[in-house]
């Protein structure tokens, strides 16, 4: 099975997602094709994952609905950003995550990519809950992601594992 | 060199319907001034993000303008904001970056670059066609119907006198505050 785009694409707009605010990688670059050709959707790409928080909450509380989308390195970069809008202005922010390096969890742990060890226990320690879609069949998770930050208004994370195709 | 509290008093006189994003040493000033659903401190919230928090509320509410009123640590910790801005336009985007050269609430320790960074220049070299730099009243007087009118997006780079500030706290919490201007916006 592998994670197909459309299908995750679709999920988005199903959610009523307006606009899509982040940064491309190698994991999400077929993904991220797919919704700059949506004249539904508007794009917004950023200079640095912090950027992408703000932005978003700005359009939250303007009524739109944005969806961040962001490799893990960003995630670690962008902590205070986060921090600031999402947690402390009660934004129900969901986060699309690609997680460079998971496979490299579990190989040798001196072959661990960085990025990787260090994502889930700093989803962890701020308290932002997730789940890891590996493929199509995961997809739940991602509506499971936009439930409990609509229930929670707080930021919550769907990692995407794989390579979309 | 300017006055900020002048100036800000100038903004205010003039300011009709705009949404006006605040942070760091213009936040407690701008209170004191007019504290409506539409006026916004940005504080307890993210270091540097104040410009593109405001970018996001012009992108969700095109046909009002939004003036962000930026400190020049603050746009320092995200300059590539300027390039953000310059590549998606908003027509009714104002960012107004209050220089002193100085850390202001954090007792006016001298930001990166005091003296010879040259902010216009990198405005405009981030795409940003509309900049200006103020640096005395009679430029000031001149310039401040283009806050209010002029094509977006713009960046004003008021050079103001070091000032005394505190570290500004507000009652009303960061969500709070969100959930004011929020219900503004939206009911209309």
């Amino acid at each position: 099975m592998k994670l197909t785009a459309s299908k995750i694409h679709q999920a988005l707009k199903e959610q009523g997602i307006t606009h899509v605010v982040g940064l491309p990688d190698n994991l999400s670059r077929v993904f991220f094709r797919g919704l700059e050709e949506d004249p539904d959707l508007e794009v917004i790409k950023v200079c640095r994952e912090g950027e992408a928080f703000a932005i978003a909450a700005g359009l939250h509380i303007g009524g739109k609905k944005a969806v961040v989308l962001i490799q893990n390195t960003g995630l670690l970069e962008a902590g205070d950003a986060l921090r600031g809008t999402s947690w402390n202005m009660r934004i129900p922010q969901v986060i699309l995550l690609c997680y460079r390096g998971f496979k490299s969890l579990k190989g040798e742990r001196e072959r661990t990519d960085s990025a990787a060890l260090f994502t889930e226990p700093t989803l962890d320690a701020w308290h932002i809950p997730y789940g890891i879609i590996r493929d199509d069949r995961d997809l739940a998770k991602l509506h499971d992601a936009f439930a409990k930050a609509d229930t929670t208004s707080k930021p919550a994370a769907a990692i995407l594992a794989d390579t979309t195709v | 060199m300017l006055d900020k509290y002048t100036c800000l008093e100038k903004l205010a006189a003039g300011r009709t319907d705009e949404i006006i994003i605040t942070c760091m040493g213009t936040a407690k000033p701008w209170e004191n001034l007019s504290d409506t659903a539409l006026d916004f401190a940005s504080v307890d919230s993210a270091m540097g993000h104040a410009a593109d928090f405001g970018l996001g509320i012009a992108l969700a509410q095109p046909g009002r303008r939004v003036i962000v009123l930026n400190g020049d640590g603050s746009m320092l910790m995200s300059l590539g904001t300027l390039v953000t801005i310059a590549q998606r336009p908003c027509r009714n985007y104002v960012m107004v970056i209050i220089e002193n050269g100085t850390y202001e609430v954090t007792g006016n320790q001298e930001v990166p670059g005091v003296g010879s960074v040259d902010f216009a220049a990198m405005a405009r070299g981030a795409g940003i066609e509309q900049v200006y730099t103020v640096e005395d009243e009679e430029e000031f007087e001149e310039r401040l119907p283009l806050i209010f009118q002029g094509k977006g997006p713009s960046v004003f780079i008021w050079k103001v006198e070091r000032g005394e500030e505190p570290v500004p706290t507000f009652q009303k919490t960061l969500a709070e505050r969100v959930r004011r201007l929020r219900r503004a916006l939206i009911s209309f």
